[in-house]
């Protein structure tokens, strides 16, 4: 049934949305990490995110469906996280000989994260979030406006 | 006249498309920060209102739902086509829409059911 795959669908954006913050969040925590889990600088994360792969689904809705003789719309599933990669971008590099973590010329290995640009980051997949959440409580009034009908 | 007649069944054929938009809308605001993702949009209205004019009952409650890609979108930087302002406005217009459908069966079915005697 249509509304309800809207809901999942807002839902799968939500969960998206949601990680993207957490992954930004990592970031911003670990601004001035000089030693990640291999020892070296934290590496700015980032998600990377693709459509969520659509496909047949044999379900009671698209049997009747097709019963019926109603050529119904490819089904949608939504959006996935497809990988958190690693920002490939250089570290930054400050002079700071007092650094435990300083090289031989006096300069530290800071991670490559760039602090503003996390804080955009973390606007747009508030509003992004927002955005789902709205999607879906139309979804949700849409339906209630169908039961509605029933009283 | 039929119990269920050509409007009542073009209401149902609309009721269904203007859910479907509301998948396809969800799917793009779900996808608006995916790289590469071209936002889809559904047609229903040209072969509804063709299938209306002819008052082929048949044509009517087999109205094609088309969901397709929108290729006159334009695309940003990452090849991502979804316009956050456009969706929003797509979303509270469909959803007016669907309400006033709902409205309207609402008093059809009234009217029968008065006709009936069940009030």
């Amino acid at each position: 049934m249509g509304l309800f795959d809207a809901i999942d669908i807002a839902g799968s954006g939500l969960s998206a949305e949601r990680l993207r913050m957490d992954v930004t969040s990592e970031n911003l925590a670990n601004a001035q990490t000089t030693r990640g889990a291999d020892g070296q600088p934290y590496r700015r994360k980032e998600v990377v995110l693709q459509e969520a792969a659509g496909g047949a689904r044999a379900t009671f809705a698209s049997a009747l469906e097709g019963a019926m003789g109603r050529t119904g719309a490819a089904p949608s599933r939504g959006v996935q996280v497809a990988a958190i990669v690693q920002d490939s971008a250089p570290n930054r590099r400050v002079y700071d000989p007092g650094h435990p973590d300083a090289g031989q010329d006096g300069y530290v290995e800071l991670p490559n994260v760039n602090t503003v640009t996390e804080m955009v980051e973390l606007i747009s997949s508030s509003r992004a979030y927002e955005a789902n959440a709205t999607a879906m409580q139309t979804a949700k009034s849409m339906f209630t406006r169908t039961l509605d009908l029933l009283r | 006249m039929q119990l269920f007649d050509t409007t009542q069944l073009a209401l149902e054929a609309a009721m269904h498309g203007t859910s479907q938009r509301q998948t396809a809308i969800a799917q793009n605001i779900a996808n608006v920060n995916t790289p590469g993702y071209r936002r889809q949009e559904v047609d229903f209205e040209g072969q509804l209102s063709a299938a209306m004019a002819a008052d082929d009952r048949d044509a009517v409650r087999r109205t094609a739902i088309v969901q397709r890609t929108d290729a006159s979108a334009p695309v940003r930087i990452d090849g991502n086509s979804v316009d956050m302002d456009v969706e929003a406005a797509g979303q509270a217009r469909n959803g007016l829409m669907y309400q006033a459908l709902v409205a309207v069966t609402k008093a059809r079915t009234g009217i029968i059911q008065s006709a009936i005697g069940n009030r």
